[in-house]
């Protein structure tokens, strides 16, 4: 029993011990302990810091020459609907010229460009002049194009035709281009 | 002890035999916490000193500190002084007083009754020299317990005054709030003229623009790796677009993919060798993962609709990222391997370019209100919608690192130009200079 007592004693000291100073010391931030310079106030030592910088040279993009002569002007433009992909009818009759051209050049390809206009975000717009590209390309293989001679790239809202902010001008944004690409 | 009792022929039952094997470790475990407990508060208690949190800034309610940055005394102490005020000033949570109301001169020793009459908690005062060379000593005090709290010495050479300012207001946001400052951080975006396209890096406050030299005819919103080493960004390049990484270690450009359709760049996973994009290289435009030293390319969607701009959980755990697939272009849910997919936003007809907080509790986005775009966030259970903006066209949202604040691109003062706020809209102020259109910012990790 006495020897029970006693070790209730020192058991009950330590623990109280030990209580004791876990209430009051304040549970040390992650940061402070990555941060030694940061010394107490009252330490003669003072906290000293140099400030450098990585010296940012500039790069250069290489640049891939195309393997194409590009002519732009041949076809008119076709438009789409706001949101929209669908080929209009009033588009049909320059998709025509340009699988006839395609026909009597064989050595040509074209490229449909898609755009859209300045509403929504780059990257949604990127999709959808995307699809419209394809939706063109699909037309033209519907006339008999082989696909190997369509390419398609889209634009999204990035270059514009028309700067205004009115549907007038938005309806010129919606457009599908076409580039004849010849072989150098 | 052990011995004197196995002599004993008493019997015991199996739970006192425990209790008393317990009787015997437990002082030894105590001495040993104690003596922890006694070495801890040795070594931790001077730390914990100087690490009083003057503004706790996880309270939702922050009372903004009442601090006076004292004009530095030196050539250029007005400026870094000046400097080091708008920093802090930015964040929301400090209130800077007005020079004019000072009462101390800054060369004058530090006295707490010149400050506490003007309400000042925390005072800044600093002194620079030199002119090629740098040589800047700082101190914190805190006012009410007139002492000192902080002193350091920085050196730097003269083009990097707005760096040591920047240091400076970090040493100070970090004594004051315990949380690292941003103020050294930097903005990733692109400029636009001419025709081409220029990615460019500035100081988060729109200071030292660079022109890094990375050139397209059409360059997207980059995207930074954790470390802030890499930066991925989309460009279209005759005819073609392709992803590329720009090395900061080795200053030097490489595409690590491309294909025939539109390839758009999101976000790096945490090695900064696996990334997420989107593209319509098998018709329709998907998600895929990307690992560069493997080249091995992951399929995450295989939709009719448009899946595009994915952007990373900061857990990678998860992927937020645009579909039209219910008719009108919305933010989606999914798990990183493209499963468990679940519609985010149903306010609106338009809702896009989502990018998650660093805490992971809130994604930014650009949706539609009123016929314009606008800056919201969302909590990812998609509760607690809030609008951020109000004026003109608002896009390609991102955090700061710490999560505090927001970069966007907007057209609300004509051109295009670089905007940052509060996470909460608070503090709107436009970072780019007139006559330079820029957007798709990103705000660097570092």
């Amino acid at each position: 029993m006495k020897r029970f007592l006693v070790l209730a004693a020192i058991l009950g000291l330590t623990v109280f011990g030990c209580a004791e100073r876990k209430a009051v010391m304040p549970t040390p931030q992650p940061q402070e302990m990555q941060q030694p310079q940061i010394k107490a106030p009252d330490e003669s030592k003072k906290a000293q810091e140099k400030i450098t910088e990585q010296q940012i040279a500039k790069v250069e993009s290489k640049d891939v020459p195309s393997q194409f002569q590009e002519i732009s002007g041949t076809f008119k433009d076709i438009y789409f609907d706001y949101d929209q992909y669908d080929i209009r009818d009033d588009a049909k009759q320059t998709l025509k010229a340009v699988a006839d051209h395609l026909r009597k050049n064989t050595a040509q390809k074209v490229l449909v460009e898609g755009h859209c206009d300045e509403r929504g975000t780059s990257e949604y717009n990127l999709g959808l002049g995307d699809r419209r590209a394809r939706a063109a390309k699909d037309f033209l293989v519907s006339l008999g194009v082989p696909s190997s001679r369509i390419d398609t790239i889209s634009y999204g809202k990035e270059k514009p035709l028309c700067s205004e902010h009115t549907e007038e001008c938005w309806a010129k944004n919606r457009r599908g281009h076409f580039v004849i690409l010849k072989g150098k | 002890m052990k011995k004197e009792r196995s002599q004993k022929p008493e019997v015991r039952s199996q739970k006192k035999k425990f209790k008393n094997i317990l009787f015997m470790v437990r002082p030894v475990f105590c001495a040993l916490y104690s003596v922890f407990c006694i070495l801890y508060s040795v070594f931790c208690i001077p730390s914990s000193v100087s690490a009083k949190v003057y503004i706790d800034i996880t309270s939702p309610a922050v009372k903004k500190l009442p601090i006076a940055v004292s004009e530095f005394v030196g050539t250029s102490g007005r400026e870094l002084s000046d400097i080091i005020m708008d920093d802090l000033d930015f964040t929301g949570i400090f209130l800077c007083l007005d020079r004019n109301a000072f009462l101390e001169a800054p060369a004058q020793p530090f006295n707490p009754k010149n400050w506490t009459v003007l309400g000042a908690e925390a005072v800044v005062k600093g002194t620079v020299i030199g002119a090629k060379n740098l040589a800047a000593t700082v101190s914190l005090y805190d006012a009410l317990e007139g002492r000192e709290i902080f002193r350091k010495e920085y050196q730097t050479e003269a083009s990097l005054l707005r760096p040591l300012a920047h240091t400076i207001a970090n040493d100070i946001y970090r004594q004051m709030t315990g949380e690292s400052g941003i103020f050294r951080t930097r903005v990733a975006y692109v400029s636009r003229k001419g025709g081409e396209d220029n990615l460019y890096l500035a100081d988060w406050d729109g200071h030292r623009p660079i022109n890094l030299g990375i050139k397209g005819n059409v360059i997207l919103s980059p995207h930074w790796s954790k470390d802030g080493s890499r930066l991925l960004y989309s460009a279209e390049r005759n005819r073609q677009w392709g992803i590329y990484l720009l090395d900061f270690k080795k200053m030097s450009e490489t595409r690590v993919f491309s294909s025939k359709g539109t390839n758009m760049a999101g976000d790096f996973f945490p090695d900064a060798d696996e990334f997420v994009f989107s593209s319509s290289m098998n018709g329709n435009q998907d998600l895929y993962t990307y690992r560069i030293s493997a080249s091995k390319l992951n399929r995450l969607t295989s939709s009719r609709s448009i899946e595009v701009s994915p952007a990373l959980s900061p857990d990678s755990a998860h992927i937020v990222f645009v579909s039209d697939r219910g008719g009108t272009p919305q933010i989606f849910i999914m798990g990183r391997d493209g499963n468990d997919v679940r519609r985010l936003t149903f306010n609106g007809p338009y809702n896009t370019s989502p990018s998650w907080s660093p805490g992971g509790d809130r994604i930014v986005f650009s949706g539609r209100h009123g016929g314009k775009n606008q800056i919201f966030t969302i909590s990812p259970d998609g509760s607690g919608i809030a609008q951020l903006t109000d004026r003109g066209n608002n896009e390609d949202p991102s955090f700061s690192p710490d999560g505090r604040y927001i970069v966007f691109s907007s057209d609300r003062d004509g051109e295009k130009a670089v905007y940052i706020m509060r996470a909460n809209g608070e503090a709107q102020k436009r970072i780019t200079p007139k006559g330079l259109r820029v957007f798709g910012p990103r705000w660097a990790p570092n």
